[in-house]
């Protein structure tokens, strides 16, 4: 649905805009009822962008709703402002300000804080726009008297006067900001906001700045907001202080859920759902006062049983039929864009990035007493390591060694308590992950760490965007699909990992083994200079171990790796060194022969794993 | 006007608030500190303690039947919901659960409506907390002084379970480190119902014990709610330390603010709320790490 | 003589369902863009599609849920009783609005309604879509001036018919006045005119105010308009002015600063559930009755929430109270009927919704038309018709009832005579001394089409 032909959402939208006023009145929805559904729309593809699609669930978007809308109304009532649709961009561009200044604020966390803190926020615009500046927005009255649209083209203007003219305006800047909405979800940011949305610790671990693009999906949902805003008071003529409380911003989010979120188009359809229920307890039903109960069990009801709300419902229905009809006619279904046959590991190679401080010989990493303590527990002590370029390093060591915690701090993950890593000879000790990663090391985890909801392909074009555009760009409006370098990139990746036949395959449909793979792929598509591969081997067969064992040597060619296993094996056939870590500290390092012959490594060693034993 | 008979008089009132805030604001954080579900129905079962004691109290006359029935019918329903509804959003992501509980919320509030219709109801305060008592520098309503005290002890109550019993430590284990509940071999289910309807039961106590003092409506959780968020965003999620001194805080910046400009109390309390979250994100007494 | 009686003809078999079909082939060929000339009468808002059929419909857009739920379904009670007092002759109604026969200009009154949760932009949808739908040649609700104000202006602009329910802001009829919109019940300037006095009588000059005013217009409106007064006329002198947001529950801050602020009075600006709160929570900490409670503008069911008890020797101004009975036989005569259906006393929100209604009825009727300018100058002609309380007439100039102000005191509960028996009427002011200037604050009332 997303990628074969362009343009098939839009046209689809654009004819349903025009059917939808001759079609609709017969299904009971009034002129009026469209627009406001349309008026929520366009307030929910930015909401949706935001939680939909970032997974940031907001319960102040009301705030933004009402500043864009007071904003332009003022202009337009008392300002004597003429331009309307000026007042509204001006509005809009006031609300994606104000957006930007609360990001900072609500952005600081994320998940359940996020939420409260917005709606406290949302309360307080409320307060604020109800008495400091009652002056400016009406306080409890609003500010009536807001004009009806007209859009000024230079030599003519052309005016909306009836609820039909308006539907034709409103439907006109819903396939607008529905455009812009597809562009931003389809764009390198839009990808990485869903690469946020299902694990932000990885987004940010591939070298993604993610609190900029959180807050640009949240100055994108604030703009959204205002510009609906502005459409609100325009449409009705009147500029409600209500559009600054907090049941509109649950509005939209019950909305939202109905309709399903990260499908763009749920907005729309949970508004339609719920004006239409709203007015049909009420009017036809005659439920008075009651309306409310029975449209609150019938939410609580959807969202225990459709998950994915009504867009999500058909979505997933599509699926399943088109699904089941590509089985039962093999070829003509839809053919994977890569159909590439499974390509042999060995024969594409993906080699490191050259970047400007690349050296060809030498440390590239060296950490110097190296502590780390969490609360009483010193989990490493006084660690110096030092790796030289296209070294293949193994480290091993019994559990609770500290290795782990080791790897975390190379990559910055966890700071250290005291000591210090130089990375290509610059200090990187308290950086960001992020910024780790961009400066060319990264890590593969122990426990898979991927994109659920996204498919193979573009799992690895988040990693492979990493390194192509750095740690944050803002190309709303770019396709990465017509970037052929990233499509080189991200094939080879997938070629290299093994998964070029399962390129669109969701993470949630693969085998373990296929989603080891695919862990290992992510921190190769960024192109480091140092990987660090934390247990590449854990929970494989032996079978996959060989072949895995097989990938890691190949992929170690121009490249310099540590590898973290217990399978000592595989290890001493892999690496050319081998660190041993014992209770935090290192016991030895040598070569493999050298750590297979010590004696002092295989008391300590299995001494430890019995102690372990004995521990159980 | 700012004299320090009245400011000690606001302080005063600022603790009677306070208290009652740390109360919900403890029994929101627990649940969320345990179960890791963000319970945006709490407001709600704010009021149904409420009307649930008003309901008893009706018939019984007795406001200690009152106050048993409002702690304990909240219980059952905060037990019903999680066994019925919130067990199976465990695995859903947070979003999930917010949206639920939100539903649930529109849901409780209407069908009170429904049952009970709009009109406010007042359920007095025991004979003997009845009237005023000076207190030298100022009058002040005997129940409300009372009320502090009945707080203070549910406090006192919800700490010795949380600190001194079996649940108590599972459940701060549960805060700390909800894996390493799962690897000790309790049956986590029923713990969790278990803190779901001791969460529950403290916003549904603090619902009845506050009805003498603003009477109960359908609407009457909705404005605690947000406050509450307040507190536990100043306190730290899932800290019942990081509750009671978030609630005692919220409580003064109302009060000491009104003097001088009530119109701004809730601003101030806002302000504060971003200045810790500038200062220390994960709240005054929050652990880093939980979300 | 009109255009309505003269197309009656060969309507009348038509059924609801038909006229419905009609309104949705309206909505698919956009009626705007083609104007129905009708007898050199432009078709204008819902007219003449709203009184085509054999019934026309009223929307009322009234909080149902949320926090001023209470006055919403008392006042959705006065609109029931009096449409099916017009469309069943009834001898008050009749004698309100005499034109009347079994329904106006020979059409059924149909009353729908919607859940505004007393939100402006809920009811400006509700009402949008009775519109719509409906073809409603008459709009009404509203339980604060937000929604008054904001119905006002979209009646204007929607070209229908607006009467306001529970509106006490001077804006309503003052800046925020509409050609389209009219208001029968009492305001804040007459409130503050009408209980200044009788302050001033009973306590003397020279006495220490503390006022508690909601933070919103509305609520300042009225702090200033009654503190003017006092101070001018009587030499009082405001203490302290209590600003609280909207929706507070606990008062006890504000409380504690009008403990020690000397005060002699309380006057209680609030409104809704935060009157009922304040009330309470006032006598909490022992203010009242040691300080008297003055509530310039009652709220219907203020003593029945706050209880009896705490209403004793409370000064109010309203627009109604039923005990009025004794002087008034219409108001008899609207509490038995009402009483008869809804089994309770009905309080000022059913009886300016009621009357408000009958005095439409009456317009529409004498007028002999629904087109809206006819209706509009009907009410301008100022003529002077009755209404519970003895004769009132509609200002040309802004639309505003003149009508009287009621001044009650809180009895002791030892002498309620019944349970609904919480005030004791002390006078009946009448309203047209108690009012500004017509221009006074602002009104322009706009265009007839």
């Amino acid at each position: 649905m997303r990628s074969q032909r362009p343009f098939l959402v839009e046209t689809i939208t654009a004819i349903a805009l025009i059917l939808a006023p001759f079609v609709l009145p017969h299904l009971g929805f009034t002129p009026n009822t469209i627009n406001r559904i349309l008026v929520w729309g366009l307030f929910g593809l930015g909401f949706d962008i935001l939680f939909g699609y970032t997974g940031l669930l907001s319960f102040g978007q009301s705030a933004f709703f009402g500043t864009g809308g007071m904003f332009a109304a003022y202009l337009l009532t008392e300002a004597g402002f003429g331009y309307v649709m000026a007042a509204v961009f001006l509005g809009t561009i006031v609300a994606a300000i104000v957006g930007y200044l609360i990001g900072l604020i609500a952005l600081r966390r994320t998940g359940i804080y996020f939420a409260m803190i917005t709606v406290a926020i949302a309360e307080v615009f409320f307060f604020v726009e109800f008495n400091p500046l009652s002056a400016f927005t009406g306080g409890e009255n609003g500010l009536p008297g807001v004009p009806r649209p007209s859009i000024f083209l230079g030599f003519t203007t052309l005016e909306f006067n009836t609820d039909f003219q308006v539907y034709g305006f409103l439907a006109f800047w819903y396939f607008v900001g529905l455009v812009i909405a597809l562009r931003i979800v389809r764009s390198p940011v839009g990808a990485i906001l869903s690469a946020i949305r299902d694990n932000p610790q990885r987004a940010a671990a591939l070298g993604h700045d993610i609190h900029s693009y959180k807050l640009t999906a949240f100055v994108v949902a604030a703009a959204y907001a205002g510009f609906a805003g502005g459409m609100l008071g325009l449409m009705q003529g009147f500029m409600p202080p209500d559009a600054f409380m907090f049941e509109t911003s649950g509005q939209l989010v019950m909305q939202t859920a109905i309709g399903g979120a990260g499908t763009l188009f749920g907005p729309l359809v949970g508004a339609a759902v719920w004006l239409y229920l709203s007015d049909f307890f009420q009017n036809t039903l005659h439920l008075g006062a009651t309306w409310k109960l029975v449209l609150g069990i019938v939410f609580v009801l959807l969202v225990c049983f459709l998950r994915h709300g009504i867009v999500g419902a058909v979505i997933d229905l599509y699926r399943l039929v088109a699904g089941r009809w590509a089985e039962t006619a093999p070829g003509a279904g839809v053919v994977p864009p890569a159909s590439v046959p499974a390509t042999p590991p060995t024969v594409a190679m993906m080699p490191a990035r050259r970047r400007d401080s690349d050296r060809s010989s030498g440390p590239i990493l060296q950490a110097t007493g190296l502590t780390k303590r969490y609360g009483g527990v010193v989990a490493n002590s006084d660690i110096d390591f030092t790796v030289n370029h296209g070294e293949l390093r193994g480290i091993i060591g019994p559990n609770g060694a500290g290795k782990s915690t080791f790897f975390k701090m190379l990559t910055c993950e966890v700071p250290p308590t005291s000591g210090q890593i130089l990375f290509e000879g610059k200090d990187i000790t308290g950086m960001g992950v992020a910024d780790v990663c961009q400066l060319g090391l990264t890590k593969s985890y122990q426990i898979n760490q991927l994109f659920n909801r996204l498919t193979v392909r573009e799992n690895l074009m988040i990693a492979a965007l990493a390194e192509t555009r750095g740690k944050f760009k803002l190309d709303l409006f770019s396709n990465p699909r017509n970037s052929p370098e990233l499509t080189e990139q991200v094939d080879h990746a997938m070629a290299l990992v093994n998964l070029a036949s399962r390129g669109d395959a969701q993470v949630s449909e693969l085998a373990y083994g296929e989603k080891r793979r695919l862990e290992i792929g992510l921190a190769l598509a960024t192109s480091p200079s140092l990987l660090l591969l934390d247990e590449p081997l854990a929970g494989m067969s032996p079978a996959e171990r060989i072949e895995t064992v097989k990938l890691l040597k190949s992929i170690s060619r121009g490249r310099t790796m540590i590898v973290i296993d217990h399978d000592m094996d595989a290890l001493f056939e892999l690496a050319e060194r081998v660190t041993v870590l014992q209770e935090g500290r290192v016991l030895v390092e040598g070569t493999p022969d050298e750590i297979k012959g010590n004696t002092k490594v295989q008391e300590a060693y299995l001494g430890g794993v019995h102690d372990v034993l004995a521990a159980q | 006007m700012v004299n320090w008979a009245n400011f000690i008089s606001q302080c005063f009132n600022g603790l009677v608030l306070g208290a009652l805030l740390a109360l919900i604001s403890s029994g929101l954080t627990i649940i969320y500190g345990t179960l890791g579900v963000l319970n945006l129905a709490h407001g709600a079962m704010f009021m149904l303690g409420g009307y649930a004691g008003w309901v008893a109290y009706t018939y019984s006359g007795s406001f200690l039947v009152a106050v048993a029935a409002g702690s304990l019918f909240v219980m059952l329903v905060g037990i019903v919901v999680e066994r019925l509804i919130i067990r199976h959003f465990y695995t859903r992501p947070h979003e999930d659960q917010l949206l639920v509980t939100f539903g649930l919320s529109i849901v409780f509030v209407e069908a009170v409506r429904f049952f009970f219709g709009s009109l406010s109801k007042m359920v007095p305060p025991p004979g003997p907390l009845v009237g005023i008592t000076p207190l030298g520098f100022m009058m002040y309503p005997t129940y409300r002084l009372a009320l502090l005290g009945i707080v203070a002890v549910a406090l006192l109550a919800l700490y010795f379970v949380l600190y001194r019993t079996r649940i108590g430590m599972i459940v701060r284990a549960g805060i700390e480190d909800s894996v390493m509940v799962d690897s000790l071999g309790i049956d986590v289910y029923k713990i969790f119902m278990l803190v779901f309807g001791i969460g529950a039961m403290a916003a549904g106590f603090a619902g009845i014990v506050n009805a003498p003092v603003v009477s109960i409506a359908p609407d009457v959780g909705e404005a605690i709610l947000v406050q509450t968020f307040v507190v536990v965003v100043i306190g730290g999620v899932g800290s019942f330390p990081g509750a009671i001194l978030g609630g005692l805080i919220a409580g003064q910046i109302i009060s000491i603010t009104s003097m001088f400009n009530p119109g701004y109390a809730y601003i101030m309390l806002f302000v504060a709320m971003t200045l810790v979250l500038v200062l220390r994100p994960y709240g005054l007494l929050g652990a880093a790490g939980r979300e | 003589m009109t255009s309505d009686n003269r197309k009656l003809t060969n309507l009348s078999r038509r059924t609801l369902i038909q006229g419905g079909l009609s309104v949705a082939g309206g909505v698919i060929l956009p009626a705007g863009l083609f104007p129905v000339h009708a007898a050199g009468q432009t078709a204008i808002g819902t007219w003449p599609e709203g009184s085509k059929g054999d019934t026309v419909n009223i929307g009322a857009a009234v909080p149902r849920t949320g926090a001023y739920a209470v006055q919403g379904e008392d006042e959705l009670k006065g609109w029931q009783l009096a449409v099916e007092h017009i469309n069943t002759n009834h001898e008050l109604m009749k004698k309100l609005a005499p034109k009347i026969n079994n329904g106006v200009n020979g059409k059924k009154v149909n009353l729908l309604a919607a859940d505004s949760a007393a939100k402006p932009n809920q009811a400006v949808q509700e009402q949008q879509t009775f519109i719509n739908q409906n073809k409603i040649i008459l709009m009404t609700g509203s339980t604060s001036s937000a929604v008054a104000v904001a119905l006002n202006k979209f009646a204007q602009r929607e070209k229908v018919l607006y009467v306001a329910a529970i509106s006490g802001s001077n804006d309503t009829t003052g800046k925020d006045c509409v050609r389209y919109g009219f208001r029968q019940n009492f305001y804040g300037e007459t409130a503050a005119n009408a209980i200044g006095p009788q302050l001033v009588k009973a306590y003397g000059k020279n006495r220490k105010a503390a006022f508690m005013t909601p933070d919103y217009t509305y609520g300042h409106t009225v702090t200033k308009s009654v503190n003017d007064y006092l101070t001018e006329k009587g030499g009082w002198t405001q203490v302290t002015n209590q600003v609280s947001p909207l929706g507070t529950q606990d008062f006890s801050q504000y409380l504690t600063n009008i403990a020690n602020s000397g005060a002699e009075f309380i006057i209680n600006v609030n409104w809704g559930r935060d009157a009922v709160l304040s009330v309470q929570q006032a006598k909490q900490f022992g203010l009242t009755p040691a300080m008297k409670m003055v509530i310039p503008y009652q709220i219907p069911f203020l003593a029945k929430e706050a209880g009896p008890e705490l209403m004793e020797g409370v000064f109010a101004a309203t627009d109604y109270w039923w005990t009025l009975e004794d002087k008034y036989p219409l108001a008899k005569m609207f509490n038995e009927a009402f009483v008869k259906k809804f089994g309770y006393r009905p309080e000022w929100g059913a009886e300016n919704a009621y009357v408000s209604f009958a005095h439409w009825a009456r317009m529409v009727t004498e007028a002999g038309s629904f087109y809206p300018p006819d209706v509009i100058k009907q009410y301008e002609k100022g003529e002077t018709i009755p209404s519970l309380l003895g004769d009132v007439r509609y200002r040309p100039e802004d639309h505003q009832c003149i009508r009287p102000v009621v001044i009650v005191r809180g009895k002791a509960v030892k002498d309620m005579k019944n349970k609904e028996d919480f005030w004791e009427v002390l006078e009946v002011l009448p309203g047209e001394p108690l009012m500004q200037k017509p221009d006074a604050f602002g009104c322009k009332l706009g265009d007839y089409t």
